[in-house]
């Protein structure tokens, strides 16, 4: 055996490789400045259309908006609005960036440089992401901040800790769901397709833009066993209508399943269409 | 069992790949739903024996997909082989690929591998750290690294601004990082302008120099001549020949061709020429001016017969005023191994 | 002087045989997607659900009658289906010229494209044209689901609502060069497209009626040609409360199209010899 080889394996240095991977993807991320659009502009943008739909509809003179309140437990629509959106916008912008680093790197020609690693391959899927997460929570902050100022929605007067913890529970959720997601987008090549239909079937069942109480019977049970409607319904309740920690316990739990289920989810699609990929070449496939 | 000085070990080493149906028949609807189970495979890379010895350079041979790439991507483990077992250094390909990826470096075809938007010695801190290289010894490694390959004074640049030569050195930096026993490099030189590619191959010899076994894929009949120590010609997925380079072109029954100009030539020297036991033909025609002559003679053997035909002249006081030695290449070895040429 | 040899025969007939080709190609690379091709079916339903269910939520014993207050009609949703067609038929034209022009840079086909003997901006109409098919083809599908799911119906005159589209489509040809012209000097035309093209299909009321504007921004609306075809087009079909009579509505389209046309073709010629001269054509 060459006794020279410079490889120093431990936990330690799988940390430090783990570290390296989320350094590049932030310097990568700093070098190219269209986020900046992305950022703060489309927080603004994006629920307008609905903002402006729920205006026209509860009337010049609000005379709808009781049906409204009764459904929604609030008549602020606008904060209603506002929250599912931010939220949806981050799934979407979580299925994009994460569902297509994989691809990304593979068309680059880096997917192949980066297996040839001695790390471990969650390692590859987990160390960018790592980035993702600090970057996707300052857009958030930006994101509640604009809301403040262009809505007059004020998200951050509530229970702060409590939103944090919301957050820190659905956040393995939505990045296993990309990675499950980003794993079976280097195998098949139509995946705008793919992002198209997981973010529709947020967008229709997880009450984005109106209570799930207008959902039929059977569209509420799959809403159900979506982890971005528990996540919605409990930011609107503590940020708008002072909810506490008691009154979201039932599914602060639920969120914590799945907090362990998607990551798992997550974690063997990856593992079996890594291993596919390595029988049919695919990972230098551009 | 790998005998000590052996760094690769390749036995009967197979991938298949299902076959792809033509465009008449993947139709809207079947590309939509697709079908069970494929009905056809392709061979790839069929039964493929090997050993490379510590300190060689050997070369795989072949025209475009011949299976030369495919071949590589097992065995630095990118790609599962369908059959058949390999060692790198002793270590399993297959069970002990974490182990195997350690043992070696290696470049892939094009300038594909490395990240644009880093500057180079970015591009070496992160793989360093992917390679858990200790970061005192990396940071020391990256600076020699490229000193050697003249790097240093660009290595703060974003590599989208690097010639396609210096990406490539970037990329063989990226491979020599944890200083593995053994190189992997697929067609090292296509893309390259000529000073480009002569300034790789020079460098390859180099690290050769320094002990490194190097396994490399070209389709360059001149690379595998200029670089290699041994020769493996694939072609259709299979080796067809496997020698030294000088072999193989002694392997065919080509013969070299002296072509001399002479002048004050002596005609008689012409039948001792064709008495020359290494001399199968002489072909002789006069010239007209100054008895010169034209001779052309073809030998199995011109380097051991040259110096034989010179003294013959020189004695009866003949002056060679023109020489040329045609001698088979690579290419004539496998145009005569499969009807076809090396380069498609 | 013309070399007998060459096999250019130009005339009327090959310049649309031309423009067929393009639209034939792009018909083609669309169906050589299939998953992509069958969800541009569905994605409109994805959108719309959740629009659907927004009206249902503000809706008294009479219906929508919050909305009615501002639009003339209680019919929500085909207020809101009539705007996605409508959109959809604005997108097509925008992606027909511009988008794919910047698509095409990046696969570094258009010098390709350029170089052939053929005025360009028929090149950029021919590119709208399978967009347009397409485009067509979806709306019926969706709308045929939308019939089924969400009880759309209208009770205008479709012919007359067709004829007040044609000049708003084809003052979007006139806009389309000019965005055409910006994309080939820009590098970077994404982010600046995504943007003002969300701002201008809501500010022109295509899911809202424009009358629901906060103050500060009815304006901005009303200043948008757009903003008219879409309120005739309603106001024939629907029979909505429109923000002008319909005729006033149709003859500000006409004049919009009249300016835009010549206009965005002027702006066009201009920068493409500017890139010409700079050379930066085909650059990205």
């Amino acid at each position: 055996m060459h006794s020279s080889i410079l490889v120093q394996r431990s936990v330690g240095s799988e940390l430090r490789a783990l570290l390296a991977m989320a350094r590049k993807e932030w310097i990568i991320f700093r070098r190219y400045p269209s986020w900046v659009i992305a950022f703060f502009i489309w927080p603004v943008l994006s629920p307008m259309g609905y903002i402006f739909s729920a205006r026209a509809l509860s009337g010049p003179d609000g005379s709808a908006l009781p049906a409204f309140s009764r459904l929604a437990g609030t008549s602020d629509y606008v904060g209603f609005v506002v929250v599912g959106s931010i939220l949806w916008m981050w799934l979407n912008m979580t299925l994009w960036d994460v569902g297509f680093q994989l691809r990304n790197e593979q068309m680059r020609g880096t997917l192949e440089s980066n297996w040839l690693c001695p790390v471990w391959r969650i390692s590859i899927l987990v160390g960018p992401n790592l980035t993702k997460i600090m970057t996707m929570l300052f857009f958030l902050t930006v994101a509640a901040l604009e809301f403040r100022l262009f809505f007059g929605v004020q998200l951050l007067q509530g229970n702060i800790a409590l939103l944090l913890l919301i957050l820190f529970l659905v956040i393995p959720s939505i990045y296993g769901l990309g990675m499950a997601f980003g794993s079976l987008v280097i195998r098949f090549k139509e995946a705008n397709a793919m992002v198209f239909l997981v973010r529709g079937i947020f967008m229709v069942f997880c009450g984005i833009t109106y209570p799930l109480e207008v959902l039929p019977p059977w569209m509420r049970s799959i809403a159900m066993v979506l982890p971005l409607t528990y996540a919605i319904r409990d930011v609107r309740a503590v940020a708008l209508a002072n909810a506490t920690y008691v009154d979201i316990l039932p599914d602060l739990q639920k969120l914590a399943l799945f907090a362990l289920i998607m990551p798992l989810l997550g974690w063997l699609t990856f593992y079996f269409t890594e291993r596919r990929a390595r029988q049919s070449g695919a990972l230098g496939q551009h | 069992m790998m005998s000590d000085n052996t760094i690769v070990e390749v036995r009967e080493l197979c991938k298949r790949f299902p076959k792809k149906k033509t465009k008449k028949e993947a139709g809207f609807w079947s590309k939509l739903l697709p079908l069970a189970g494929p009905t056809d495979w392709f061979m790839a890379v069929e039964n493929i024996s090997l050993d490379i010895k510590q300190g060689e350079i050997f070369g795989l041979l072949g025209p475009n997909g011949a299976g030369k790439t495919t071949t590589i991507k097992m065995l630095c483990t990118l790609l599962e082989p369908s059959g058949g077992t390999a060692r790198i250094n002793g270590y399993d390909i297959i069970k002990e690929a974490s182990l195997v990826r350690q043992n070696l470096g290696a470049v892939m075809t094009g300038e594909r591998s490395i990240y644009w938007k880093l500057t180079g010695r970015e591009n070496l801190e992160y793989f360093a750290a992917l390679y858990h290289i200790p970061r005192a010894v990396a940071k020391k490694r990256i600076q020699e690294l490229l000193d050697r390959l003249e790097l240093s004074s660009r290595a703060d640049e974003y590599v989208e601004r690097y010639s396609s030569g210096m990406k490539q050195r970037v990329a063989i930096a990226k491979a020599l990082l944890a200083n593995p026993p053994l190189l992997l490099l697929d067609e090292p030189t296509v893309g390259l302008d000529p000073q480009s590619a002569r300034n790789l191959r020079e460098l390859i010899l180099e690290i050769k120099r320094e002990g490194r076994t190097i396994l490399l894929t070209t389709h360059y009949m001149e690379e595998a001549d200029q670089l290699c120590d041994r020769i493996g010609i694939v072609d259709l997925g299979k080796i067809i020949a496997l020698d030294t380079p000088a072999n193989l072109k002694k392997s065919i029954k080509q013969l070299d061709v002296m072509r001399l100009e002479i002048e004050k030539f002596d005609p008689c020297l012409i039948e001792t020429f064709q008495r020359l036991p290494a001399v199968q033909h002489v072909a002789s025609h006069d010239l007209g001016v100054d008895s010169a002559w034209s001779i052309a003679l073809q030998t199995p053997d011109s380097e051991g017969v040259l110096p034989e035909v010179i003294e013959l002249i020189n004695t009866q006081a003949g002056r060679v005023k023109h020489l040329q030695v045609t001698q088979p290449t690579l290419e004539d070895v496998f145009i005569s191994l499969t009807g076809k040429q090396l380069r498609d | 002087m013309m070399n007998k040899n060459q096999l250019s025969e130009m005339s009327w007939r090959s310049h649309i045989w031309a423009i067929l080709a393009i639209a034939r190609k792009d018909w083609l690379y669309f169906f050589r997607y299939p998953l992509n091709a069958l969800f541009r079916i569905v994605e409109p339903i994805i959108w719309l659900t959740p629009v659907y269910f927004l009206g249902q939520s503000f809706a008294t014993a009479a219906g929508n009658t919050g909305f009615a207050a501002y639009a003339g009609t209680l019919d929500y949703m085909s207020f809101v289906l009539l705007g996605a067609v409508i959109s959809s038929y604005v997108s097509a034209v925008f992606w027909g010229m511009g988008f794919s022009l910047k698509e095409e840079m990046d696969a570094g086909v258009l010098e390709s494209n350029w170089l052939a003997p053929i005025p360009r901006p028929l090149f950029l109409v021919g590119r709208t044209l399978a967009s347009l098919a397409i485009t067509t083809i979806n709306n019926a599908g969706m709308l045929f689901l939308a019939w089924l799911l969400f009880d759309f119906r209208v009770s205008g005159n479709l012919l007359a609502a067709i004829a007040i589209l044609l000049p708003m489509l084809a003052a979007l040809y006139g806009f389309g060069f000019a965005f055409a012209a910006l994309v080939l000097s820009m590098r970077e035309a994404n982010t600046l497209v995504d943007v003002s093209n969300y701002l201008v299909s809501q500010m022109s009321g295509s899911q809202f009626p424009v009358q629901a504007l906060p103050p500060f921004l009815l304006p901005l609306s009303l200043a948008l040609p757009l903003t008219y075809g879409y309120d005739a087009v309603r106001g024939y079909l629907l029979n909505t409360r429109t923000l002008l009579p319909i005729q006033l509505e149709i003859v500000i389209l006409v004049a919009f199209m009249g300016v835009m046309i010549p206009l965005g073709y002027g702006i066009f010629r201009i920068i493409e010899r500017r890139c010409k001269a700079l050379g930066t054509i085909g650059l990205h």
